[in-house]
């Protein structure tokens, strides 16, 4: 049962009928997956094709399983499962940003098996001095020229309206993670994160109508707060919406978050820069860090930040099992929210999905510790 | 759990690998002698054309990703791991970094460790490529010793058929930064008629390697895997008169075993090829399979340490150099992978495949059912998935080894009528 009065059916539709949209789309716009936020979507949508991001969810594996070994992350190996079924005959490829060593494997396994034709990987840099904007710069005009000769059309007066369109969607993404933090706008969490996941399944010219619309309902609200012990989650890809139920069933009330599916993607909205591609490049460059892609002394700061601003209590790690990234940054980002009092609460989630008993334990004891 | 079922060391069979323990020991040795005199040491993580530098710029470098295998030889592993436990690493994260953070904060400076350990780094090189494991232990590393000078590193990872020019330049541009940061940090000037020394030496040590190799297209072949040992000087001391003089005399002594065709075992009857990173706490494992007439000729590891470079330019060479040797071996290329596992097969006479599943370095283990197809539909060579672990014997089980390894080596014995 839903916890806001504000119809939110446009976005969980999206989500539900995603396939047959996107084959039905297929007729009149080629349609290109991508798995990783630091993709340039923005990019793609300029050269007149949909991005469109590969969704895994919670299915049972036995094609992928021949193909990957069991200890790949949960989202890769379902995404795979899915291709494999033919589930995404609808793309007419994937685009990727270099991010984690899976994602770029996983790439070249979708390339010889998943039967779809052009596949192309973003070699990003890590730093952000004048050679690497340089070379960022050249690595997206290999990207335009292949996507070019898969039949789009590039042009930077084009790049310019996808990133303004991609800037005001991230706007009004952060406007309802702010409005959420001031204890305004209170979804259930799993409704929270449908109005996000929808923005990866719908064109965004659609999307952006229905936020704007959403947004200024959600602005007409009054502060109606909600209680529960306020937390943040941080992880990657957090797709089963169950875990969340079991958070607030428990006594936790989710006020902000470190996720790909979440902040990340949408933090900052926006870059600076003399040209379009300076624009998207400047934007990524300087985005949310994900842990595949930065230094955990870097991470350290801007997490402790976000949970400052939210007043989360504490902070639980959603891990997609054998996330290395994530699992990687844990130790130093768990110890520096414990010396600043902040408690933590790791959680593997596999694909089967039989860790709720355990969740539930795990959550009563964690907020029931926070509560004293 | 029953370790000593799972460890062993290999038995080798010529006579220049009894050498390779001495070179070990100076290695290290030499490392502390560094610190003592004053002579900066770098970490950093290797195959990137930096040991080059180091080299000609008399610094001293040091590995401790390299350190990983010589801990798992000693037997620290298990204590560096509930180090890492303890500070929250899961045991799901690769052995090497796991091993190495838990050393740096675990034993690193107690007394009675193996060759006193690794020396303390004046200097920290963080990888911005390779693969994700190898990056978070550099910057933990940085963590720990936060009086080092600490440099951020960045290459592009792009599959070596890709490479372009754009890349190289890049590349290039962050070998001219390294090297400014050398300068500024030591005081030491990069003299371009000593790294072109440097980087000949390099290159001889590599194609003593190739022609080393090229040994074992012979049967019966006059070298082993059980001699993988023998790459620390192409991990450790590349770039140097120490590698080429050893590996001369390697070279040697293959190719007077292959001439009097003299073999690893008495009766080769099964040539086999190992995919993926040994267990370096049980390199034992292969000479299991002589008792079935079976040598294991060749595998994928040594292919990234032996990369042949342009003399004529030595910077661009190492730029070259760092843009292929973690792709070679890792899912970045895994056409490039599939076609050098299958030419091995084919140059090497393999009649059976170990792929091992290896829990510790997925980079390197995706892929490995579509190079098993390939083998099979390609070539026609069957070949067997073994789940195990390069650095964590936790995650291997001798049992289900030799269950699998048997069969496989009975089947592979039918088949060429030598059961």
């Amino acid at each position: 049962m839903s916890r806001t009065a504000i119809d939110l059916s446009p976005f969980s539709d999206a989500i539900a009928n995603r396939s047959e949209r996107f084959i039905r789309r297929v007729k009149k716009q080629k349609v290109f997956g991508w798995f990783c936020t630091y993709t340039p979507i923005e990019l793609i949508h300029a050269t007149r094709f949909l991005p469109v991001r590969i969704y895994g969810g919670m299915t049972t594996v036995e094609k992928a399983g021949t193909l990957v070994p069991n200890f790949v992350c949960p989202y890769m190996r379902t995404s795979l499962e899915r291709a494999m079924r033919g589930e995404y005959k609808y793309l007419s490829g994937v685009i990727q940003g270099y991010t984690c060593d899976i994602s770029c494997g996983m790439m070249n396994i979708w390339a010889e098996n998943s039967g779809l034709k052009t596949f192309h990987t973003v070699p990003l840099p890590y730093n952000t001095n004048d050679s690497a904007r340089d070379f960022y710069r050249k690595t997206l005009n290999e990207l335009i020229d292949k996507l070019n000769a898969a039949g789009g059309k590039f042009e930077m007066a084009s790049l310019s309206r996808s990133l303004d369109l991609y800037a005001d969607i991230r706007n009004k993404l952060l406007r309802l993670h702010e409005l959420r933090r001031q204890n305004i706008f209170n979804p259930q969490a799993r409704d929270f994160y449908t109005i996000m996941e929808a923005g990866f399944c719908m064109p965004p010219e659609e999307y952006m109508e229905h936020l704007t619309k959403l947004v200024g309902e959600v602005e007409k609200l009054k502060s109606n707060p909600v209680s529960g012990i306020p937390v943040l989650v941080s992880g990657s890809i957090v797709e089963q919406m169950w875990i969340f139920d079991l958070l607030e069933a428990a006594g936790g009330r989710l006020v902000a978050d470190d996720l790909c599916n979440g902040r990340r993607f949408c933090d900052p909205a926006d870059g600076q820069g003399k040209d379009p591609l300076d624009r998207l490049i400047d934007r990524y460059m300087h985005r949310f860090p994900c842990p595949a892609r930065s230094i955990v002394d870097d991470r350290v700061p801007r997490v402790k930040q976000l949970v400052e601003e939210s007043g989360a209590r504490g902070v639980i790690f959603l891990f997609q099992k054998f996330c290395t990234p994530h699992l990687a940054d844990y130790p130093a980002l768990s110890a520096a929210l414990r010396d600043d009092g902040i408690a933590v609460l790791p959680i593997e989630m596999d694909e089967s999905g039989n860790i709720e008993g355990q969740l539930k334990t795990r959550f009563g004891a964690f907020f029931e510790m926070i509560n004293g | 759990m029953d370790n000593t079922q799972k460890t062993g060391k290999s038995t080798k069979r010529l006579a220049t690998a009894r050498e390779l323990q001495q070179i070990v020991a100076e290695f290290y040795l030499e490392g502390h002698e560094a610190k003592r005199t004053g002579k900066p040491v770098g970490w950093m993580p290797p195959m990137n054309g930096l040991i080059e530098i180091f080299y000609a710029m008399d610094l001293q470098p040091s590995f401790p990703e390299n350190w990983s295998p010589v801990c798992a030889a000693f037997g620290l592993i298990h204590k560096n791991y509930m180090t890492a436990e303890s500070m929250g690493f899961s045991p799901d994260l690769c052995g090497y970094l796991r091993n190495c953070v838990g050393y740096i904060n675990g034993l690193m400076g107690e007394e009675g460790v193996p060759l006193n350990g690794l020396p303390e780094p004046d200097m920290i090189f963080i990888p911005g490529a390779g693969c994700v494991p190898a990056m978070k232990n550099f910057q933990y590393i940085a963590r720990r010793f936060p009086n080092a000078r600490v440099f951020k590193a960045d290459l592009p990872q792009v599959p070596i058929e890709n490479i372009q020019r754009y890349h190289i330049d890049y590349a290039l541009s962050e070998i001219h930064r390294i090297v400014d940061f050398l300068t500024e940090t030591t005081g030491r000037k990069l003299d371009m008629d000593r790294l072109a020394e440097v980087v000949r030496l390099s290159d001889q040590s590599c194609a003593l390697w190739d022609e080393i190799t090229s040994y074992r297209r012979c049967i019966p072949t006059p070298i082993s895997a059980a001699e993988v040992g023998l790459m620390f000087v192409l991990v450790t001391r590349q770039g140097t008169k120490q590698a080429v003089d050893y590996l001369t005399k390697v070279r040697d002594e293959v190719k007077q075993r292959a001439e009097q065709k003299t073999g690893i075992i008495a009766d080769e009857k099964v040539r086999l090829f190992w995919d993926n990173i040994p267990l370096w706490y049980n390199l034992g494992l292969f000479n299991y399979f002589e008792k079935y007439g079976g040598v294991v000729v060749a595998e994928t590891y040594s292919a990234a340490w032996s990369i042949r470079l342009d003399t004529s330019n030595p910077l661009e060479a190492l730029a070259m150099k760092s843009l292929q040797s973690y792709p070679m071996v890792s899912c970045v290329s895994m056409q490039r992978r599939k076609d050098m596992v299958l030419r091995a097969v084919r140059d090497y006479h393999i009649d059976g495949v170990i792929l091992h599943s290896n829990k510790s370095c997925l980079p390197i283990t995706l892929g490995q059912m579509d190079i098993k197809r390939a083998l099979e539909k390609e070539l026609g060579v069957p070949s067997v998935v073994i789940e195990a672990d390069h650095m964590d014997p936790a995650n291997f089980s001798m049992s289900q080894f030799e269950d699998r390894a048997g069969a496989f080596m009975e089947m592979l014995l039918q088949r060429k009528g030598r059961s």
